[in-house]
């Protein structure tokens, strides 16, 4: 049985600094996640430690039962800097994650799937450009695009959006929001913003990380029925009295801050 | 009617609007010419400076310095035989460069990206590397077979270091978003460093190279006046034993001549290769 994503006791350090204290969190298959909080409170190093890309100081994390001991293609991450490799296309970049992923798939297999994965993202005309052709909205499409071709179970985003404009941002929410909907079963998403509303919008539940050092101060579950329609959750009574008490949670957080210096 | 209006918009949006100047024509023409004859000015005055020194000088019947006239019929006579010579040049210099390239760029990638091997052979590179390799000729000339390939050594080793160092400094300064997207992407081992470390450290390789070529050109020459029987630097030296200064000047306008036209399209082939940057 896939237990999910499992974060027991972590501990991080860097630099005689504690980032991270005591975080366990139990996030099970099929939950998107939002992960809040200021800067500094941690929350993409916790993302990386998911990733593998850094280890804990204490601690134990664990996907789907394996211990999580580095980087593996059960995880798919998406960052918030552009980081599609400049020197390949498009569509270069998703076949090799094909590549890698099934190696099995013949060459012009890989470039056909790369191609789908393209449309599906809505960028057809982009996929024989390189990426300093692409807009930033067109760059992380491709990006998610990457990260879906290798069709991982679990899908991490560290503020993906936090560099494009308010339209584009909303368009890219909505079109996760899309392909994780549509797809079954559906994708554990743990996605990190220090956005509100986009937390709000976007996760079956907030978590809340406070700063200095970076631990859970609360976590909330969002109860708003999926297939959310944008205009109308933002101007109901429910998103508002939540909004209110994350933005009450954080001030308190960022007052005890204050206090303790 | 719309066609015509179509028409219109179109031959309006094409011509190039002039309001940005106070006078269109005169700019545009001044923005293209000027600098060119910028460039220009510094051949203008060496040239002219050449003529009056060979004209004006009391130099005697042989003069150091040939005029212009007598230098370009030199050139013109001699082309056949620096041809050949460019030939010979290129046998040294093009294996002596690849092979540096070759393993400066293999060596520097996977030194560059392993602190185990940056520990194990920095020491000795800090030693060797500074080493002028023009002191090796001598040597090189004894213990090898043949000057060729004694030459084509000396070349290697005055190219290999600025590729290798640059190749590794290139590898070492590969951002760490590069370095997380290809460990999630589970990239590794040579795979690793032909799509990822070699790419991103192309404009490291191609300063490293254009030094490179530099020194070749340096060392080229200067091997080729202890024992070659052909080539470029010979020809310039075999002129000079024999006083022959139109010739022996014309040799050094076309080495410099060779040495530009091959810088020159490396830089076309670095430009190419590093279309990506913006």
């Amino acid at each position: 049985m896939n237990h999910g994503l499992v974060l027991d006791g972590i501990d991080f350090s860097y630099d005689a600094t504690t980032i991270l204290q005591g975080i366990n969190l139990t996030i099970p298959a099929g939950q998107f996640v939002t992960l809040l909080g200021a800067s500094g409170s941690g929350k993409s190093t916790l993302l990386r430690l998911v990733a593998g890309l850094q280890f804990p100081e204490r601690g134990r994390l664990s996907w789907s039962d394996a211990p999580i001991t580095g980087p593996g293609l059960n995880r798919g991450v998406v960052f918030q800097d552009y980081a599609l490799f400049p020197w390949m296309s498009v569509v270069d970049n998703i076949a090799i994650a094909i590549g890698k992923a099934r190696p099995e798939t013949a060459k012009s297999a890989r470039l056909a799937e790369a191609r789908e994965y393209l449309v599906k993202v809505g960028l057809e005309s982009a996929i024989g450009k390189y990426p300093f052709e692409l807009s930033g909205g067109m760059r992380q499409r491709a990006a998610i695009a990457r990260a879906l071709a290798l069709g991982s179970p679990l899908l991490l985003m560290d503020e993906p959006f936090g560099a494009l404009d308010p339209v584009n941002r909303a368009r890219l929410q909505d079109l996760v929001l899309e392909i994780w909907e549509a797809a079954t079963p559906r994708k554990t998403i743990v996605f990190v913003t220090h956005d509100v509303d986009e937390a709000l919008y976007l996760g079956d539940r907030v978590v809340i990380l406070g700063s200095t050092p970076g631990r859970i101060i609360a976590d909330l579950p969002v109860e708003f029925t999926r297939h959310r329609e944008r205009r109308s959750l933002f101007n109901s009574d429910e998103f508002h009295q939540l909004r209110e008490s994350i933005a009450e949670t954080l001030a308190a957080d960022t007052l005890r801050q204050l206090v303790a210096a | 009617m719309p066609e015509t209006l179509a028409l219109e918009t179109r031959e309006v949006s094409v011509t190039p609007v002039p309001h940005t100047h106070d006078e269109p024509a005169r700019s545009a023409v001044s923005s293209r010419l000027l600098p060119v004859l910028e460039a220009s000015l510094i051949w203008i005055f060496l040239l002219g400076g050449w003529f009056v020194a060979a004209e004006y000088l009391p130099l005697g019947d042989n003069p150091l310095v040939p005029s212009p006239l007598i230098t370009a019929r030199a050139l013109w006579d001699s082309l056949p035989e620096l041809w050949l010579g460019t030939i010979s040049s290129f046998g040294i210099l093009v294996p002596g460069f690849l092979l540096a390239s070759l393993a400066g760029i293999g060596l520097g990638l996977s030194i560059g990206t392993s602190p185990r091997l940056q520990r194990a052979f920095f020491p000795f590179a800090r030693v060797a590397a500074p080493v002028p390799p023009t002191v090796y000729i001598p040597y090189a000339i004894a213990i090898l077979p043949t000057f060729k390939l004694s030459a084509i050594f000396v070349v290697f080793i005055g190219a290999f270091w600025p590729i290798f160092q640059n190749a590794a400094a290139g590898a070492h300064a590969l951002e760490e978003r590069y370095r997380d997207n290809a460990r999630i992407l589970g990239l590794s081992g040579f795979e690793y460093h032909r799509r990822v470390v070699f790419p991103a450290a192309l404009p490291h390789i191609f300063s490293g190279m254009a030094v490179g070529l530099g020194f070749s050109f340096i060392l080229l020459t200067v091997a080729e006046l202890f024992g070659a029987n052909a080539g470029l630097g010979r020809f310039v030296q075999y002129y000079a034993d024999f006083a022959d200064y139109p010739k022996m000047v014309a040799g050094i306008l076309y080495t410099g001549l060779v040495t530009f036209l091959a810088m020159t399209g490396l830089e076309k082939l670095k430009r190419r290769a590093l279309f990506w940057q913006r």
